[in-house]
C-alpha cells in the first residue's frame, strides 16, 4: 500500500466525485425522458387521435382530375393515395399526384396577405392583414367598376373547372370585363381544335386505350403526361396483358419519350411530319381497300398527294414500314390512333391531328369500344371554355402594352415561367398598374404583384371537377378539405366572393362551400331519381364519402360521318421552324418532365425523382443522339450553350440513343428564378428560347418548332443520375426474352384453376 | 550509476488508483440515479393538479373509457378533454379549489399539461383497441388505478388482487393473479410476454391457456415493428 499523501487524497476524492457525477449524467441520458399527456381543449368531432381518417377528395396537381383518398391522422394529411372508386384513376396516383403533400407543408409558402412596399419585382414583401389586403383590392376594382370601365380588369387563373371556375366567371361578369383567362402551359388547344373541325365536337372524346388491340401514338406521351397519364396506364396495362388478343402499341415520334419506351415499336418520324405520316397510312388504308364507306372517292381525292413514296420521303421512315404500319392498323379491330404533345405542338399541328382523326376514321374506329368514344357534355364546366392560347395571351400582353389593363389578378398561373422571352409577357405585366395575386407561393409571376392574398391548397379547400377528357359518361367530384387550413390564407373562391361583396357586386353564396353545394343541388335535382337518395343532404354526405359520381348519359356513337367540307379540308402543310436550317441545325424538342411544367419544381419529391428515361435528378440536360455527339466532339456533362434566333440557355449534354440525329431535347420544368428555396436557380428553362410562332389554326405556340444550334462552352459538370451506365454492355445485368419466347413459355406452363 | 524507478512506479500507483476509484463512482453514482428517479416521488410523479383516479373510478364508479373514450378505437387510449372534464364539474363541486384549477384551464382555453405516468419506449407497439376489445381489464396493465389518489406505475412485486377479463368480457376478480406476474421489474417485455403466452384469443377474446398461448402472439414483429 503505497502512502497517500494529503495531494493524491484530494486527487482521489476529485477523481471520486467526477465519477459519481458520470454515472447520474450517464444514467439520464440513457433513460427515457418524461414525457407529457397533453389533451385537446375540445375534443374534434371528426377523429380519434391515433386512428386514422380517410378523406377523398380531387387531386389538383394536373388537370386529369384524379380522385384521391387523403389519410389524415389527428388532423394532419400524411398520404395521399388514389381514390379507388374513381373511374378515372382507380386507386391509382401518379407521383406528382403523391407529392401534392409537399405542396400542403411547404416551407416556402405563403402564411399570410402581403403588400410589397418596395419597387414590383423586388424583395420588399412586408404582412399586411386580410382587412387591409381586400379593402386595397376592392377599393381597385371598385373605382373601375363604377366607371364603367370594368373591362380594364384581367383575371388570369391556372385552369380550373367545375363551380370554382362558373363562380370565377360570375365575377368577372358583375365587375363587368370578358378578361377571363386560365392558363395551362399544356392545355391541349390543338386537340379541341382538330375535334372541332373533323367531328364537329366542342370538347374532348374518350380514348378508349384499355379495349384497343393496335394504338399508333403520334408523339402523345399517354403514359407520362398527355390528357389523364394516370388513367391511360391503366388502359394500356390492361390491353397489354390480353393473352392472345393483346394490344399493339405504336409510337412516332422523334424523341424517344416514356411511352416510346413503352411501346413495341418506335418510329423516329422526322419532326412535323407526323400528320403527313397519318394521311400516308390513310391512303394505303383507302387505296388498298380496307375502306368502303360511300364517300370513297373524297377520301381517294384528298389523299391521292400522300403516296408512301412521297410520305416515306418526307417522313424519313421507309415505305415498306409505312405499308405494315398501315395494313396492321386497318387488319386489328378495334384500333385507336391519338395524337398529342410533340405531334400537336407544331405549325401544322391542328392539321396533324385533324389527320390523324381522319386516319381513325378511315379505319372504322370512331363510336366503337377501344377506339374513340363521343362523350356527353360534361355535368359541370371544364376549364376549356377560358383557356388562354399563347395568341390569347400574347394579345392580353399586347393590351398591357397599350396601357388597357389597369388591375390583373391573377390565380396560381405562372406565365412568365412558362412563355418564351420573345413574348416580351414580363415587361408586358410591368405596365399594369396594379397586380393582385392569389396564388399560395410567390413564382416568377406572383413576384410582380403588388398585393397578394394567398389562397388555401386544394387539401384545404373545397372544389369539384368534371374531367375535361371524360370516359364515355359523365363524371364528376367533389374536392373537400381534408385539414383545417394551416395557415392565415382563404380559398380563391371565398376571396373572389369577399371581393364581389366589397364592389357592390355580391354573389348568392355566403361562400365557396355554399357555391359548389348548390351546383350539386341542382346536379341532383336533374338527376334525384338515378341517385337512390330521398333528399339532397343525404346525397351531399354519400358523395363526400364516395368521393365520386357518375352520370348514366352514354352516347350512342355510331352515326357519326364527317360532312364533306371536314374531309375536302385535310391535309396537312410541311412544318415549318424557325431559324435558318444552316445556322440552326437542331430540332429543339422541349418536353413535360416530372416537374410538370414547372409548378412542381418546388417540390423536393419531384425533384429527387429520376427522370423516367435518364434517370437525372435536381437539374437540366440536353439529350443528344450519339453520333451528333460524336460529330460535335461532345460527351456527357459537356456545357453546352443552345442557342436560337431568341436567345441562348446553358445545359449540360446527356447522350441519349432514341432520339433524332437532327433534334435534341430538354426537359421543361427546371430554371426558376424564384418559386423557394427548392426551385430557384436550379437547372434551366429551354421554354425561354422558343421563338414566338404559332400554328394558325388554334393559335397555340409551336412549341416543337425552334431551331437550334448546340455552342460547347469548354466547361464540364457531372451530371447527377442515379443510372451509371444506360446500357447493359453484355454485363446481363437485366436478362430478357422476346416477345414469341414469352408466349411459347406461358402456352407450355399450366394454369392453376382455381377450383369454384 | 543506480537509477530508482521507485518514484515512477509510485505515480502510475496513485494514477491507477485514481482510475479504479473514478470507475467505481461512476458505478455508484448511476446505482444512486436509479435508486433516487425510481423511487415512489418519480414512479408516481407530481401532476399539474391533484386529479383522483380514486375518487372518479373508485368511489364514483365511473368507467374508464367514460373518460378513456378512445381505448376500445385505437391504439392511444386518449387523455379526456378539457371540455370533457367540465361536462361534468359545470355542475358537480365547482367550488373545490382543484375543480376551479380546471376552469380556470378551460376558461383560458388551454390544454392541461397532465405528465406521462405509463409510458412504453418508441421502438414497442402497443394498440390498446386490441387488448380493450379483447377484454383485458384496463387494471391488469395499469394496476388498481381505482385505489390510486396519484396514479403510479404498479408494481407487481407487492402484489394485489388483479382484475382479469372473463371469456364473457364480464370483468372478475382474479385472487391468483397470474396474469403478467413477474419477479422482474414492471412495464418491461416479461410483462407482455407472460400473458401472451398465457392466453389464446377465441372469438376475438383473450382466454387463459395452460400452454401454447396465440400463434403470433410470440413473434418478435408483434410488438417490434
Amino acid at each position: 500500500m503505497p502512502n497517500i499523501d494529503r495531494r493524491d487524497f484530494i486527487k482521489l476524492v476529485g477523481a471520486g466525485g467526477v465519477g459519481v457525477g458520470a454515472g447520474v449524467v450517464l444514467r439520464e441520458s440513457i433513460k427515457h425522458p418524461r414525457e407529457h399527456l397533453i389533451p385537446h381543449v375540445l375534443a374534434p368531432e371528426d377523429y380519434s387521435s391515433g386512428v386514422a381518417t380517410w378523406y377523398n377528395s380531387v387531386c389538383s396537381m394536373c388537370s386529369a382530375g384524379c380522385g384521391i383518398s387523403v389519410r389524415t391522422r389527428e388532423g394532419r394529411a400524411k398520404k395521399i393515395e388514389g381514390n379507388p372508386s374513381h373511374a378515372v384513376n382507380q386507386g391509382r396516383l401518379c407521383a406528382l399526384g403523391q407529392a401534392g403533400l409537399q405542396v400542403l407543408y411547404n416551407p416556402d409558402r405563403l402564411t399570410g396577405p402581403l403588400l410589397q412596399s418596395a419597387d414590383r419585382g423586388a424583395d420588399g414583401f412586408t404582412q399586411i392583414t386580410w382587412e387591409d389586403g381586400l379593402t386595397r383590392v376592392a377599393s381597385q376594382l371598385d373605382v373601375l367598376r363604377a366607371a364603367g370601365r370594368g373591362n380594364r380588369i384581367a383575371l388570369l387563373t391556372r385552369g380550373v373547372g367545375g363551380h370554382l371556375a362558373e363562380l370565377l366567371e360570375s365575377f368577372a361578369e358583375g365587375v363587368g370585363t370578358n378578361r377571363l383567362f386560365h392558363y395551362d402551359y399544356a392545355h391541349p388547344h390543338a386537340l379541341y381544335a382538330a375535334n372541332e373541325r373533323f367531328f364537329g365536337e366542342q370538347q374532348l372524346p374518350y380514348y378508349d386505350l384499355s379495349n384497343t388491340r393496335h394504338l399508333l401514338s403520334f408523339g402523345a406521351d399517354y403514359l407520362a403526361g398527355w390528357l389523364s397519364p394516370v388513367h391511360h396506364s391503366l388502359g394500356f396495362a390492361n390491353s397489354r396483358h390480353g393473352g392472345d388478343n393483346r394490344g399493339y402499341f405504336v409510337q412516332i415520334e422523334p424523341r424517344m419519350s416514356p411511352s416510346g419506351a413503352a411501346a413495341d415499336e418506335w418510329v423516329p418520324a422526322k419532326p412535323g411530319t407526323e400528320g403527313i405520316l397519318a394521311l400516308g397510312l390513310a391512303h394505303h388504308i383507302v387505296a388498298s381497300g380496307h375502306y368502303d364507306g360511300d364517300d370513297i372517292d373524297e377520301w381517294k381525292g384528298v389523299l391521292s398527294a400522300y403516296t408512301l413514296e412521297k410520305v416515306a420521303e418526307e417522313t424519313d421512315v421507309s415505305e415498306s414500314v409505312l405499308q405494315r404500319l398501315a395494313e396492321s392498323f386497318a387488319n386489328a379491330s378495334p384500333s385507336l390512333a391519338i395524337g398529342g404533345d410533340g405531334a400537336a405542338n407544331n405549325s401544322n399541328g391542328v392539321d396533324t391531328l385533324v389527320a390523324i382523326n381522319a386516319l381513325n376514321y378511315l379505319a372504322g374506329n370512331v363510336g366503337t369500344a377501344g377506339g374513340v368514344v363521343f362523350n356527353p357534355n360534361p355535368a359541370g364546366a371544364t376549364s376549356h371554355d377560358h383557356q388562354a392560347n399563347y395568341r390569347t395571351l400574347a394579345q392580353l400582353a399586347a393590351s398591357a402594352r397599350n396601357g388597357d389593363i389597369d388591375v390583373l389578378i391573377l390565380n396560381d398561373a405562372n406565365p412568365v415561367f412558362t412563355m418564351p422571352l420573345a413574348s416580351e409577357f414580363k415587361a408586358a405585366l410591368a405596365r399594369i398598374p396594379f397586380i393582385v395575386s392569389l396564388s399560395s407561393f410567390i413564382d416568377e409571376t406572383s413576384a410582380l404583384a403588388n398585393v397578394v392574398l394567398p389562397s388555401h391548397t386544394y387539401l384545404e379547400s373545397w372544389g369539384d371537377a368534371f374531367p375535361e377528357h371524360g370516359m364515355g359518361f359523365s363524371i364528376g367530384a367533389v374536392s373537400q378539405p381534408v385539414i383545417a387550413p394551416l395557415y392565415d390564407t382563404k380559398a380563391t373562391g371565398d376571396i373572389v366572393l369577399d371581393l364581389a361583396r366589397r364592389t357592390g357586386n355580391p354573389m348568392p353564396w355566403d361562400s365557396l362551400e355554399d357555391c359548389i353545394k348548390d351546383g350539386w343541388n341542382k346536379i341532383y335535382q336533374r338527376n334525384a331519381s338515378d341517385t337512390q337518395t330521398d333528399s339532397f343532404e343525404s346525397f351531399w354526405r354519400a358523395l363526400l364519402k364516395a368521393g365520386v359520381w357518375g352520370e348514366k348519359n352514354h352516347r350512342s356513337n355510331d352515326s357519326f360521318r364527317p360532312n364533306a367540307s371536314a374531309i375536302a379540308n385535310i391535309g396537312v402543310d410541311v412544318p415549318v421552324f424557325s431559324g435558318d436550317a444552316e445556322v440552326y441545325p437542331f430540332v429543339l424538342q422541349p418536353f413535360l418532365s416530372t416537374m410538370h411544367d414547372g409548378r412542381a419544381a418546388n417540390l423536393p419529391w419531384m425533384q429527387e425523382l429520376p427522370d423516367v428515361m435518364t434517370s437525372v435528378v435536381y437539374g437540366s440536360w440536353v439529350e443528344m443522339n450519339p453520333k451528333t455527339a460524336e460529330n460535335l466532339g461532345l460527351a456527357e456533362g459537356d456545357l453546352v450553350d443552345v442557342e436560337s434566333t431568341e436567345g441562348s440557355v446553358r445545359a449540360p449534354i446527356l447522350v441519349y440513343p432514341a432520339i433524332r440525329p437532327d433534334v435534341i431535347a430538354m426537359p421543361i420544368g427546371q430554371g426558376h428564378s424564384n418559386y423557394g428555396r427548392y426551385a430557384s436557380n436550379r437547372g434551366t428553362n429551354p421554354l425561354e428560347i422558343l421563338s414566338p410562332l404559332v400554328d394558325e389554326s388554334s393559335g397555340n405556340l409551336a412549341s416543337n418548332a425552334t431551331r437550334v444550334k448546340v455552342v460547347a462552352t469548354g466547361k464540364h459538370i457531372e451530371i447527377v443520375k442515379t443510372s451509371g451506365k444506360s446500357r447493359d454492355l453484355g454485363r446481363d445485368i437485366v436478362q430478357t426474352t422476346g416477345g414469341s419466347d414469352h408466349t411459347a413459355q406461358t402456352n407450355s406452363i399450366p394454369i392453376m384453376v382455381i377450383p369454384t | 550509476m543506480n537509477v530508482s524507478i521507485q518514484p515512477a512506479l509510485k505515480s502510475l500507483q496513485t494514477a491507477a488508483l485514481i482510475v479504479v476509484v473514478a470507475v467505481v463512482g461512476i458505478f455508484i453514482g448511476y446505482f444512486i440515479d436509479f435508486l433516487v428517479t425510481d423511487s415512489p416521488e418519480v414512479s408516481a410523479p407530481e401532476q399539474p393538479i391533484a386529479f383522483s383516479h380514486k375518487i372518479h373510478a373508485g368511489d364514483n364508479d365511473i368507467p374508464c373509457q367514460y373518460c378513456h373514450t378512445e381505448a376500445r378505437r385505437s391504439p392511444s387510449a386518449g387523455v379526456p378533454s378539457v371540455n370533457k372534464c367540465m361536462g361534468c364539474h359545470n355542475e358537480v363541486a365547482t367550488e373545490s379549489p382543484l375543480i376551479r384549477q380546471v376552469s380556470e384551464y378551460w376558461e383560458n382555453k388551454e390544454p392541461i399539461p397532465w405528465v406521462k405516468v405509463h409510458d412504453l419506449p418508441d421502438f414497442v407497439h402497443f394498440t390498446h383497441k386490441r387488448h380493450v376489445q379483447a377484454g383485458i381489464a384496463c387494471q391488469t396493465c395499469h394496476g388498481p388505478v381505482e385505489t390510486m389518489d396519484k396514479i403510479a406505475v404498479h408494481s407487481r412485486n407487492n402484489e394485489g388482487p388483479t382484475l382479469l377479463a372473463s371469456s364473457t368480457g364480464e370483468i372478475m376478480n382474479s385472487e391468483t393473479s397470474d396474469v403478467g406476474a413477474t419477479q422482474n421489474d414492471h412495464w418491461e417485455m416479461g410483462l407482455c410476454l407472460n400473458c401472451h403466452k398465457q392466453h389464446d384469443v377465441v372469438d376475438g377474446k383473450a382466454v387463459r391457456v395452460d400452454e401454447g398461448g396465440f400463434d403470433n402472439g410470440l413473434d418478435c414483429w408483434t410488438c417490434h415493428k
